[in-house]
């Protein structure tokens, strides 16, 4: 075992805090990867690098997903509620957390009516962090209109279970815990993304009609 | 594949404009003004640039309740100072009758006092502005929709967006509001983006939904394309002014026209958006790389890089549909002599005339020498052919070698007997076989007329 993570196991530190910290810095060198390079933009870094820690957190990311698509169904309802009574920022995001709070404990029970116990037994550290999600969301909704926050949505999903398949990769981990230097090869590698003005593949698509034009 | 290449070469991206343009170009101080809708306002005022009279400012809640509401005028625009993307925008289009402190929107439906004053809580509580931070609501004057533009425009004022880099105008798109935008003209709304032609301020195609490329306005049979925009050069040349004031380097500038004051600064732009490389079917980076470097003194002479780099793409494509060639009134030609021989003159395009006459020293030159010659030791007038009948003429002329015919013709220098040659005009690029006359033209200006004969294959430009 590599010296490093055996003196961090024999002071104390837990494994699994060992591996979250190890390969916190792949994921959001993915996410940056995705931003520059691919063109899916999601909601920023913290996000969905989050989100993929809360799916790491419930016991099956199929429940993670279903909590996640809640959350973000409640908030476009809500806010279509809502928009009628324009109310200030804050309240209104406080009361869209509220109604999200009690929509994804209604979920919990229905979960358990029907033997899914795995989806109540999911620990509140995962639930909170999904819940708090809607603040993002709302203020994607207010800058950039409902249907951009929706796709952004939709991508933070999409990254944050490929950031799940990854952090859960048997290989990697085992990998990782061998050489944790490896780790930091990822500074120089977010170094040439942040210097990188190519096109993006998302805009290939969205400039075809010039590229095609003679 | 090459093509895809050279094409997307030329596209800018997300990744390069933020990292190659606005971070060097567009520093921190001059994207705060950008920003502040007021503040850039006063400054382009001061530099005797025009801009919307600014009418009041609330800055907070108490002056919002301190408001004198009687100090508005019949219409005006309510805008939040640090709001984006069009949000929060409030048009009034006039004052209700016999109804105090009522007014009428732009869709036609009332507003009142108390509508008005929710809609400035926001504003002032940050509801429109980046990152929500508080800020300032402003009435300003609202701009009068010129008439060229009412079939096009959906309750609300079309603008302009030009990109100036380097004291160059390089791309410029025209924004119309729509129905589902609300009146608003920004594209991230709804609106519609057409892209314009540097040189002519012609617009060419547009844009709709960010990608999707329409050639009619949506819910309409109006044609897009080919709407000439007034006061172009002044346009451009405002917004190469406004850059060399604000201090950006790489500036959207969005300019509308009123009815009475022509055009005016809506707002500058520090990080204007990509879409307007669709709308022109061109890419971005390929034109500010053609102008990055170049020493610009003058604003004038920026304007006219501009239109020279960048202009033209009119022209071939009018010349695409109808197959044939522009040329101007004055156009400089070349006429292919008997053995190829090519010579290169200013030549008069003249509709009013029915053939081509060339001078006589250029007929010698492309060869004709023998046959200008010949003709003359006739010493030939109109009042001897005049008398002449059919095959008289013909005996005579026979001898005479490459005559390919002769002609009697009126001008307002009299009637002449011309002998005339078979030569090539070559006019843009375009070669076509002429029968011209020769005449001494050596005391009028262009050595060369070309009439109506020689110009099927041929649109005259104007200017």
């Amino acid at each position: 075992m590599n010296p490093f993570v055996s003196l961090a196991l024999s002071n104390g530190v837990p494994l699994d805090t060992l591996v979250l910290v190890l390969i916190l810095p792949i994921i959001v060198t993915m996410i940056a990867f995705f931003r520059q390079v691919i063109g899916i933009k999601a909601f920023g870094i913290y996000t969905p690098a989050i989100i993929t820690f809360a799916f790491l957190a419930t016991n099956q990311i199929k429940y993670g997903i279903i909590i996640f698509v809640t959350v973000i169904a409640m908030g476009t309802f809500v806010r279509y509620l809502l928009k009628q009574f324009r109310l200030l920022y804050l309240p209104r995001v406080a009361i869209m957390i509220t109604i999200v709070g009690f929509a994804i404990l209604a979920l919990l029970i229905i979960g358990g009516i029907y033997n899914r116990t795995g989806l109540a037994s999911v620990s509140i550290f995962p639930i909170l962090i999904m819940i708090t999600l809607v603040e993002k969301f709302v203020a994607v909704q207010i800058e950039k209109g409902g249907r951009t926050a929706v796709i952004l949505a939709v991508e933070t999903l999409i990254i944050s279970v490929i950031g799940y398949y990854i952090a859960s990769w048997p290989a990697l981990i085992g990998f990782i815990l061998n050489y944790p230097w490896i780790s930091l090869l990822t500074i120089p590698f977010n170094i040439f993304l942040g210097k990188w003005t190519g096109l993006r593949m998302s805009e290939y698509f969205r400039f075809r009609q010039i590229i095609k034009s003679k | 594949m090459i093509a895809f290449f050279k094409n997307s070469r030329k596209i800018l991206g997300m990744n390069a404009r933020n990292l190659q343009f606005i971070r060097p170009n567009n520093l921190r101080r001059a994207k705060r003004l950008a920003d502040d809708k007021l503040l850039s306002k006063k400054i382009l005022k001061k530099a005797d640039l025009p801009v919307p009279n600014l009418i009041a400012k609330i800055k907070n809640i108490d002056e919002l309740e301190n408001f004198d509401w009687n100090t508005l005028p019949e219409s005006f625009v309510l805008k939040p100072n640090r709001g984006f993307g069009g949000e929060g925008i409030l048009v009034v289009y006039g004052k209700k009758k016999n109804r105090e402190n009522t007014w009428i929107k732009a869709d036609g439906s009332l507003i009142t006092v108390n509508d008005i004053k929710t809609h400035i809580t926001n504003i002032v509580d940050g509801s429109y502005s980046r990152s929500g931070v508080p800020d300032i609501a402003f009435f300003e004057e609202r701009l009068k929709l010129l008439k060229l533009f009412k079939p096009y425009a959906f309750k609300g004022i079309p603008d302009i967006r030009i990109i100036a880099y380097n004291k160059v105008p390089v791309m410029a798109m025209l924004r119309l509001p729509t129905r589902e935008s609300e009146g608003k003209a920004n594209l991230q709304q709804g609106g519609v983006g057409v892209g314009i032609d540097m040189a002519s301020g012609v617009t060419t195609t547009a844009v709709y939904h960010k990608n999707t490329i329409i050639e009619y306005l949506p819910g309409s049979r109006l044609v897009l394309s080919g709407i000439r925009i007034p006061y172009w050069k002044n346009i451009l040349s405002l917004a190469v002014r406004a850059q060399e004031i604000s201090g950006l380097g790489f500036l959207g500038a969005d300019i509308a026209i009123d009815r009475d004051r022509g055009p005016v600064f809506l707002e500058l732009n520090a990080r204007p958006g990509l879409s307007i490389q669709i709308a022109n079917l061109d890419g971005l980076l390929g034109r500010l790389q053609r102008v990055e470097g170049l020493k610009i003194k003058t604003a004038e002479k920026g304007v006219a890089v501009g239109m020279n780099l960048f202009g033209g793409e009119i022209e071939e494509e009018i010349e695409d549909i109808s197959g044939k060639k522009i040329i101007g009134l004055v156009e400089k030609i070349k006429l292919i002599g008997k053995e190829g021989q090519e010579i290169e003159v200013e030549a008069k395009i003249d509709t009013g005339a029915g053939l081509s006459s060339i001078d006589t020293g250029l007929a010698k030159e492309l060869g004709f020498e023998k046959t200008v010659e010949e003709y003359e030791r006739l010493g030939l007038d109109y009042e001897k052919i005049k008398n002449m009948a059919k095959n008289e003429r013909e005996e005579l002329f026979e001898s005479i070698p490459d005559l390919a015919d002769t002609a009697i013709i009126h001008s307002s220098h009299g009637t002449t007997h011309r002998p005339m040659i078979n030569i090539d005009l070559s006019m843009n690029n375009l070669t076509v076989p002429a029968k011209v006359t020769i005449i001494d033209r050596s005391n009028l200006k262009y050595p060369a007329i070309i009439g109506r004969k020689n110009l099927r294959k041929f649109l005259i430009q104007v200017k």
